[in-house]
């Protein structure tokens, strides 16, 4: 663990910089910390590439938020098929038996899962769902239920949500969710998630009752996709999507459908990524094109000129990826252009 | 449940009486106040209110015979308390819920609205009761359940619990809203008639003398009904209070002779002299133990259902049309679930659940930890309107670059997708296909979404089958027939060839994996014609049909100069060649229509066993993939023997 061969070349009290030797996009935030020998906190990082070539990459760096240093380790990397769309660690690590290993699952033409141990890799499956043929449709994203981490949903571009068994390696349920691709899939309850598409619609689902699903939110002009979506997991009333080319970050609340309760537009080009935070139902923080995140809190009464965010932060380029971990929540990460930074809060 | 009572700020205690009296005498469903919230000023919230709708089941052990206002009040509060409760598994998700004597299984879809509106916030001037309070006019809402949800945010939960009419109406610097499941026209005088009949009347029924003593048989009299004829009787006795409280509650109502009954006169003169001590602000004071002492007698509650007699012949209302309306519901449809499942013509019932499975773990914001703001360890530095100097430079090519990339052009590179999933796949492997429910401000849109959507899947099936008549749908569904015919002919021809090549390629394909990229060696000596430029192609017709064959399985192998695209601005001209093979053109306009290109004119012929297609089309949105991507998205169809 200790044959770190790089260290994070920028540090300062309240940032940490880690320069990679490709363009990043997935990017994922360890649940559980590990410990050091010095008996300091470790936080891993896992990092995806994004080339537009087979030969992808996913690194595993770890973040010692003591000595605010990043450390990699050339047995934690592996080769990915494409770049991958999604990483995450498993969610609730701690409840789980392995004490210093690690599950990860990353999507693309699979969903694929990884043990992180700490001097090595072991891939654990590879899900696929076609039984007709080898070839499977493509995953835009996943989510990993906290409350029954069991459960992988998966998101694609043949119209389908997939929910995985991941402990039995079996599709629970295969739903024909939209009209068009699915970009992004968020739990909400054990059984119930929603998901963005291609065709506009924010949906719900309760797997209770497979045979409805509830559009609650529509895009103000039609079939403009909806790209990513965040439900707020400390008030379960509130998620968020963004648009396709919109400077707009949409907040819904499920019990008023069809009329956002807010919508965030000081970015000054258009979104990428949102997080809610992971410890206060009331902030979300926002990162896109014109190179900055921003932090929000939502006010229970809108002025009538929109809501300001309260803090920003400016990188130097478009950021394209922002995690908020519940595990570390003073620290952002993002990542824009071949950089990770890790943003004091 | 005491807490529940502390969140009620500034609402008159005997409030819920006199909803109680005023939603009863007009048999409405129920009646809401709602109040200026003291911790967030400028929005509205629940204060109190009194549920007059069908009931579902009645659990309780009765020692005594309540009468209905008790059991209307008793209920209401008990709507209350599973509220309260179910709003305090927040902290705790995990946790059970602390014994209500209600759970949601037992509301029926009314209770359940009126439920549920306990969560609602309004701001002043926004939502029904907001705008009501903004503009000081009263609101009449008919058709609320389909009405724009920017009129009234609730309409959904409106038309799931079959609430047609809905009033609001300024009230003691609150609002009271009234509903029921009845179409009502508007009627300026109803209002009227229950502001000054009901409301404005300083009313306390349960005086804490009549609370203790629920135990006892009840004297009808004290009932909340509004018998006007006994209040009467007994207004001299209350004249001089009830003056001062006028004044206070309602500077601007004439004073009115009817107050109904109240036969417990001395408690009743103690609340007159809070009464005209205090400001309408502090009327905070509880009735704790009104409440306290039905709570008690549900403590021992065994969840018996009980069925609920009809307390229409307590009720001396004057227009009793309403007849039953409380159902007497059976025990067989205490599931909840089980109900909206057998239930599919209400397509909202279902969203519900889903709501109360999320809600049951979250009530109205809580303040979460408040962040640092503009802490000196932290990178963010607090917003200012022009951002920060010289860091932003909006990038002038495509925004959210690396994001749609991700999404758009990942998974082509995956390619060999299976792209739609099948239906005859759907019913062999469990796919669901959930129905969208028909929420009523996006009907209109999705049915002209699939008429579009047919009208559109009807010119691209004109455009694959040669046909002398595309007018209408009909012929292009009879030169289908034809075309099929044709093809299965084709099919059974082909048939062998198929077969020893597939076996080939499978040998192949195992040693080198990466057959798409590796180069087109030994297809070429094949392949020669494939090179030529495209205005050779009445060459390749004449290559004969042996040889055409066997080249069906080496496709696999050539680099593919036989599609190309030509872009000028929108437009797309996407010329291909290729062996033929079944369902080709048909995966040739999926991959195109994927792409987000929308074909206008599609020319294909087949000769030899050689499909030419040459496709104009032009890019739906803003989403042009460029025309490497759609060479090697087609170059994939084609290559997926």
């Amino acid at each position: 663990m200790e044959n770190s061969t790089q260290e994070s070349h920028l540090r300062s009290e309240n940032l940490v910089t880690y320069d990679s030797l490709y363009p990043l996009y997935a990017m994922a935030l360890s649940s559980s910390p590990s410990r050091t020998p010095h008996n300091h906190h470790q936080h891993r990082i896992a990092v995806g590439s994004f080339i537009e070539e087979y030969n992808n990459r996913v690194d595993i760096l770890s973040f010692d938020d003591e000595t605010l240093t990043i450390k990699t380790h050339p047995n934690l990397s592996f080769d990915h098929p494409y770049p991958p769309t999604k990483l995450m660690f498993h969610p609730n690590s701690t409840s789980s038996l392995r004490k210093s290993s690690d599950l990860l699952a990353s999507s693309g033409d699979y969903l694929r899962l990884w043990e992180v141990r700490d001097n090595s890799i072991e891939p654990i499956s590879v899900l696929n769902n076609s039984k007709t043929s080898e070839f499977c449709a493509p995953l835009t994203s996943f989510d990993w239920n906290e409350i029954e981490p069991r459960r992988i949903g998966t998101s694609s571009i043949d119209t389908t949500c997939t929910i995985w068994d991941i402990e039995r390696a079996v599709v629970e349920t295969q739903l024909i969710a939209h009209d068009k691709e699915v970009y992004d899939i968020a739990w909400g309850e054990a059984g119930v998630f929603a998901s963005v598409s291609a065709d506009g619609s924010v949906r719900i689902f309760d797997l209770r009752d497979k045979e409805h699903s509830t559009i609650i939110y529509e895009s103000p002009q039609p079939d403009t996709p909806l790209l990513r979506l965040a439900w707020n997991k400390q008030d379960l009333r509130y998620m968020a999507t963004i648009l396709m080319d919109s400077n707009k970050v949409v907040i819904l609340d499920i019990r008023s459908p069809t009329v956002p309760v807010a919508e965030l537009e000081r970015h000054r080009a258009s979104v990428n990524a949102i997080a809610w935070a992971p410890q206060s139902p009331r902030h979300i923080c926002s990162a896109g094109d014109d190179t900055q995140a921003l932090i929000w809190e939502l006010p229970t009464v809108a002025g009538p000129n929109g809501i300001d965010p309260m803090s920003m932060y400016s990188a130097g380029s478009e950021i394209n990826q922002l995690q908020w971990s519940a595990a570390q929540p003073d620290w952002i990460a993002i990542a824009f252009s071949n950089k990770m930074q890790l943003l004091k809060v | 449940m005491a807490t529940g009572l502390q969140n009620q700020d500034g609402v008159p205690e005997n409030l819920r009486k006199q909803l109680a009296v005023a939603v009863r005498s007009i048999q409405w469903s129920y009646a809401i106040f709602w109040s200026v919230s003291t911790r967030q000023p400028g929005v509205l919230q629940w204060g109190d209110g009194y549920y007059n709708g069908d009931i579902k089941t009645r659990k309780t052990v009765q020692s005594v015979e309540l009468n209905a206002d008790q059991m209307g009040l008793q209920r209401s509060e008990q709507l209350r308390e599973l509220y309260e409760s179910l709003a305090a598994g927040e902290s705790n998700p995990q946790a059970k819920r602390p014994s209500a004597a209600l759970s949601p299984e037992d509301l029926t879809d009314t209770e359940w609205y009126y439920l549920v509106c306990m969560s609602f916030v309004f701001n002043i001037g926004q939502g029904l009761p907001g705008r009501t309070l903004a503009n000081g006019q009263p609101i009449w809402l008919c058709n609320a359940q389909i009405a724009d949800s920017k009129v009234f945010s609730r309409s959904l939960l409106a038309k799931s619990a079959s609430i047609q009419t809905v009033i609001c109406f300024p009230f003691l610097g609150g609002v009271v809203e009234l509903g029921v499941t009845e179409l009502v026209l508007e009627d300026p005088s109803l209002i009227q008639h229950i502001k000054t009949s009901f409301l404005e009347i300083p009313y306390s029924i349960v005086s804490k003398k009549s609370c203790s003593s629920v135990g006892n048989k009840i004297n009808d009299r004290d009932g909340t009904c509004a018998e006007l004829d006994n209040a009467i009787l007994e207004t001299k006795l209350n004249l001089v209070v009830e003056c001062e409280e006028l004044n206070m509650i309602s500077p601007n109502t004439s004073s009115n002779g009817f107050v109904p009954n109240q036969p417990a006169e001395d408690s009743y003169m103690v609340e007159g002299i809070y009464a005209g001590a205090s400001q309408v602000q502090s009327w905070q004071f509880r009735d704790d133990e009104f409440s306290n002492c039905v709570h008690n007698s549900m403590n021992s509650s065994d969840c018996i259902s009980q069925t609920f007699v009809d307390a229409e012949k307590v009720v001396s209302a004057p227009n009793g049309e309403k007849g039953n309306n409380h159902c007497v519901l059976d025990l067989r449809q205490c599931n909840h679930t089980k109900m909206n499942s057998l239930n599919l013509q209400n397509d909202d019932l279902h969203y519900q659940s889903v709501l109360s499975a999320l809600l049951k773990s979250s009530d109205q914001l809580i303040l979460g930890r408040h962040f640092r703001n503009c802490n000196k360890e932290s990178s963010f530095v607090s917003w200012k309107k022009g951002g920060l100097v010289g860091t932003i430079k909006p990038r002038s090519g495509t925004s959210q670059n690396l994001l749609k990339k991700v999404l758009f052009e990942v998974a082509q590179m995956h390619g060999d997708c299976l792209l739609v999933p099948q239906e005859d796949k759907d019913r062999n492997n469990g796919i669901w296909r959930p129905e969208v429910d028909g929420i009523n401000w996006n009907q209109g849109l999705s049915e002209r979404r699939q008429r579009g959507n047919l009208s559109e899947r009807f010119l691209v099936l004109g455009s694959l089958v040669p046909s002398k008549s595309k007018v209408d749908k009909v012929s292009i569904l009879d030169d289908t027939i034809e075309y099929l015919k044709e093809l299965q002919k084709r099919v059974e021809e082909l048939e062998s060839c198929r077969e020893s090549t597939e076996l080939e390629a499978t040998t192949r394909r195992k040693p080198g994996d990466t057959v798409e990229r590796t180069s087109d060696n030994y297809g070429d000596n094949n392949f020669g014609h494939r090179k030529k430029p495209l205005i050779n192609k009445r060459k390749a017709c004449e290559i004969d049909e042996t040889e055409s064959e066997i080249n069906c399985g080496l496709v696999k192998d050539s680099s593919g100069d036989n599609v190309t695209v030509s872009m000028i601005e929108e437009d797309v001209v996407i010329e291909m060649r290729c062996p033929w093979r079944e369902c080709l053109l048909l995966e040739i306009m999926d991959a195109v229509s994927n792409l987000h290109l929308d074909s206008h004119s599609v020319q294909s012929s087949t000769n030899d066993g050689i499909l030419f297609v040459t496709i104009k089309s032009k890019f739906k949105g803003s989403m042009a993939a460029s025309a490497g991507i759609i060479r090697r998205a087609l170059q994939r169809v084609v290559h997926k023997c």
